[in-house]
């Protein structure tokens, strides 16, 4: 027998849920991420100071609320003096503009090999559906790592090694909805009328995976935020001078015996975005298209 | 003294949108070696009722808000958790699980399934467990018991399945069967010899059985006292002859007209009109007075349950005596 | 059963024939690896000497037929950084990995199964929704920030244990931690739904009907249910930690496979990479097969069902 039980919880950490979005609208969450964006459109323009800004006489210099520190820094300096505030804000722009066509590329293949593997079934999905098993035995980060090699390190590697990591998630899920929406009747009657394949791709299967892919992107912001991250750090992504959250971890993982503000900032920028991004990936899920909760 | 004597038990579940009265003043018997049916439609509470007795009630929610329940004498109500687990719960109360197909444990051996409450139990242990386990299965007919231990659920038919599931439950001899639906998910010719299974184990164990049902035929075919459930409570009961010949009840007559006949000559099936009353928002009066046709003004005073014949009672104004 | 068992390392075997069409590939994407396998000032007539003997002259598919031969025999050519054959380089440094890969697992499932089952049996209650809490944050941190962290706190201001190196037990932990973690959030709520969805089903009631103690329940019962699809994701979440070993082992200078490949994606020492990459290919290969393979042991229904 199924009931549901109440269960009365603390006002105060009912209100706690409620900012990390475990009911309703995640405000703080979404704050964040307009927050990023709002770094990551601005740029230069709105930090305090210049992310390339050397100061050797002002290197590590800690936090405003540390003795030493200052209000014009107030996040500390790193080894060469520079900002951390500065660079946070201008490694946001790289993480934006990485999410930004990773996902979109990684998606429009992906729906694309789901939706012709779906559809046309036979060879073509055994075909598609080979590669996807057979690129997903190659773990990503090694994977990532010989791109890396073969290519040259910089934003559009990046970009590329994580397009190409994550097809093959959205084309199994897309292949599963366009399966079952295969079977439905206005696509049989589209098909006997001799509508061509790209209008019932256009017309017929897309919007009604639109959905999916939606919340499948939004759930995915915050794995390729890390991975990128990761790429960065091993010093195979965005190169100097261009500033990203994974190479301020790098340069500062040299003088970790210094000071404590150079690693935990970043860091911590870097949680607070995958974490803000996760939230809102879930309860656009939730609300969305709950059944992929399965994932 | 009786075997399980239930006076006035309340059973109330909490929920989010109210609190739901499914047992509200049962009071039933059942002796030894007695076969008491409990029929209703989904909702009456008469699964509730079975389950109260075990107080296998939802976590949190589901209460015994009152009443008493009395088992060889003994008070149930008042025993901890623990008690209720460690001599109750299947030593002297055992639940025949309605699902055969659902009911057993799909990784775990039908040996180890049945051995485990006689081990728990304190029944059998160590090399004698393995052959006691045996022994029950040939006793619900379970051919080639012995070899069968290792085997899992899935490689038994649904019929054998409700068999494994009784002999679980009998396996220390408990006083009382509360079988929950054991025929419903199961089809008509393996029903017939899950109820023979069920009387050759009263007749071998002198168990008393509460049957729980919906299926007036399996009821008539098993038990010897039935007792018929509207709404959380009990509208009539007595033994099986007498209510089916002669009911008391406006609901158990139209109960027993609802049932098709063959040759009966009308081709239109009796239904019995309205719906039951939500389980949160009962009404004072009779519960099935909005549906009845002998409906009276005196029907918003709950009727006494008076006596009809021997040990036939009924609770209806068309029967109670001016006091 | 053994049918199987066939089927998988069928299916298997060509997982990794395409892993090493992949990285096949990718090698030549570079350009000329001639060029990138002699120093830079080497005469002409010896690039084109090499070009010869490596193949390179000749079509497509003979180069990879050459090289799955050559692959089979375990030469990927001599490491140009280290001075020698680049498989048994990897080979050498392989061991390391697959420690710390399980001992990252170890730690994961240490934290997942109990938070886990306790949210589960528990759930509503404030275990739950602290390790809810717990698990979000967790899976928003990159596990090498994790490692970073451990080593600024336990190694640097607690001079607790050592920020690098390999060693015995104490050099384990705090790679094992920052490799584990990430895992540890999404384990966790698979374990807990798993033991939800278990201990909502007529079996559990019907064993808690029959009197038996709740403890036994949970564990005996209602775990080795719920065991089942943990299990399922055991291998993926393995294969994960050797991918993410790379990360992990630079930063604690561990000497496995994942640091090698990184140092020699840097010196552009292919042979090493290719060896690299197809073996952690075909370490994750094998962790899958091996759970699919366990998965027949754990749910007897999927024994006969093949």
């Amino acid at each position: 027998m199924s009931v549901s039980i109440a269960t009365p919880g603390p006002r105060l950490l009912g209100r706690l849920r409620l900012a990390l979005g475990l009911r309703g609208v995640p405000w703080i969450a979404l704050l964040v991420l307009l927050l990023v964006l709002i770094c990551a459109a601005g740029g230069e323009a709105i930090a305090p100071n210049d992310p390339n800004d050397l100061d050797l006489g002002a290197a590590f210099r800690p936090p405003v609320f540390e003795l030493g520190g200052s209000f014009a820094t107030p996040l500390g300096t790193d080894n060469l003096g520079r900002d951390l505030l500065s660079r946070i804000m201008g490694g946001a722009r790289v993480s934006v503009i990485v999410a930004f066509y990773a996902i979109i590329l990684s998606g429009s293949i992906g729906a694309l090999a789901g939706m012709a593997s779906g559809y046309f079934g036979g060879m073509i999905d055994t075909l598609i559906m080979r590669l996807v098993e057979i690129q997903q035995s190659v773990p990503s980060v090694a994977l990532a790592l010989i791109l890396a090699a073969a290519l040259s390190p910089g934003l559009t590697t990046v970009i590329v090694v994580i397009a190409l990591t994550y097809w093959a998630w959205y084309a199994r899920i897309i292949r599963g909805e366009v399966l079952s929406l295969k079977t439905r009747d206005y696509v049989a009657y589209a098909r006997v009328a001799g509508v061509g394949t790209a209008t019932i791709f256009l017309r017929h299967l897309l919007p009604n995976i639109l959905n999916t892919l939606l919340v499948l992107a939004t759930l995915q912001v915050g794995q390729v935020i890390l991975f990128e991250a990761s790429l960065s750090f091993l010093g195979l992504g965005v190169q100097q001078p261009d500033v990203s959250w994974g190479l301020m971890l790098s340069d500062a993982r040299q003088y970790i015996t210094h000071a404590w503000w150079p690693i935990t900032m970043p860091g911590l920028a870097i949680m607070l975005t995958c974490l803000s991004a996760n939230i809102v990936g879930d309860w656009l899920r939730d609300r969305l298209d709950p059944h992929l909760r399965q994932l | 003294m009786r075997l399980l004597q239930v006076r006035d038990l309340q059973t109330h579940l909490h929920l989010r949108r109210g609190v739901l009265r499914p047992v509200d003043g049962v009071s039933l018997d059942v002796d030894e070696g007695e076969t008491l049916g409990l029929v209703g439609e989904s909702g009456s509470g008469k699964t509730m009722t079975g389950l109260s007795l075990l107080r296998l009630l939802p976590k949190g929610a589901g209460r015994i808000a009152g009443g008493s329940i009395q088992l060889d004498g003994r008070e149930l109500t008042s025993l901890s958790e623990r008690e209720m687990a460690r001599s109750v719960r299947g030593r002297l109360i055992a639940m025949i699980a309605q699902d055969p197909m659902t009911s057993l444990n799909p990784v775990w051996s039908i040996g180890t399934q049945v051995m485990t409450p006689m081990r728990v139990h304190g029944i059998e242990s160590g090399a004698r467990l393995r052959a006691a386990a045996a022994e029950i299965l040939r006793r619900v007919r379970i051919p080639s018991a012995e070899k069968r231990l290792p085997d899992y659920p899935h490689q038994f038919s649904g019929g054998q399945r409700q068999r494994i599931v009784t002999a679980m439950a009998i396996g220390s001899s408990p006083r009382l069967l509360i079988a929950d639906e054991p025929t419903t998910a199961l089809d008509v010719t393996i029903q017939a010899q899950i109820i023979a299974l069920l009387r050759r184990i009263q007749t071998e164990t002198g168990a008393g059985i509460i049957l729980i049902t919906h299926d007036l035929g399996v009821a008539a075919s098993l038990c010897h006292r039935i007792a018929v459930m509207y709404a959380g409570r009990i509208v009539e009961q007595g033994p099986v002859r007498s209510v089916y010949r002669k009911p008391a009840h406006p609901y158990t007559q139209a109960l027993l007209a609802a049932i098709p006949r063959l040759g009966a000559g009308s081709d239109r099936l009796t239904a019995i009109p309205g719906q039951p009353p939500s389980l949160a928002e009962l009404p004072s009066g009779c519960r099935f007075a909005p549906s009845c046709p002998h409906r009276m003004a005196v029907c918003d005073t709950y009727p006494p349950e008076t006596e009809i014949g021997d040990d036939h009672r009924a609770a209806c104004w068309l029967h109670a005596r001016p006091n | 059963m053994t049918r199987f068992i066939l089927r998988r390392l069928g299916e298997g075997a060509i997982s990794i024939l395409g892993a090493s069409l992949i990285v096949f590939v990718i090698s030549r994407l570079s350009g000329d690896p001639v060029v990138l396998m002699l120093p830079p000032d080497a005469p002409a007539s010896s690039v084109q000497a090499l070009r010869q003997t490596l193949g390179l002259d000749q079509p497509f598919v003979i180069q990879y037929g050459m090289f799955l031969t050559r692959a089979l025999h375990g030469d990927f050519g001599q490491s140009y950084r280290w001075q020698m054959p680049a498989l048994r380089l990897i080979l050498e440094r392989l061991p390391a990995t697959v420690q710390l890969a399980v001992a990252g697992l170890c730690f994961s499932l240490c934290v997942a199964v109990p938070v886990g089952v306790f949210s589960a049996v528990n759930h509503g209650g404030w275990i739950d929704r602290m390790g809810r809490i717990f698990a979000m944050l967790g899976q928003a941190m990159p596990a090498f920030w994790v490692g970073l962290l451990l080593i600024l706190t336990f190694a640097i201001q607690l001079e607790w244990l050592p920020a690098f190196g390999y060693g015995g037990i104490n050099h384990l932990v705090l790679p094992a931690i920052a490799l584990g973690w990430y895992p540890v959030a999404a384990m966790t709520r698979i374990v807990r739904s798993a033991m939800l969805d278990v201990l909502n089903t007529d079996h559990i009631r019907l064993a808690r009907a029959l009197g038996i103690p709740e403890r036994l329940i949970i564990w005996k019962y209602a775990f080795r249910n719920a065991a089942v699809p943990l299990l399922t994701m055991l291998g993926v979440y393995f294969a994960a930690m050797l991918g993410g070993s790379f990360v992990v082992e630079v930063i604690f200078a561990w000497p496995g496979v994942g640091r090698t490949v990184v140092e020699a994606v840097f010196s552009r020492d292919f042979p090493v990479v290719q060896a690299g990459v197809l073996s952690a290919s075909v370490m994750f290969v094998l962790a899958n097969l091996l759970v699919d393979l366990s998965y027949g042991f754990v749910d007897p229904r999927i024994r006969d069902e093949r």
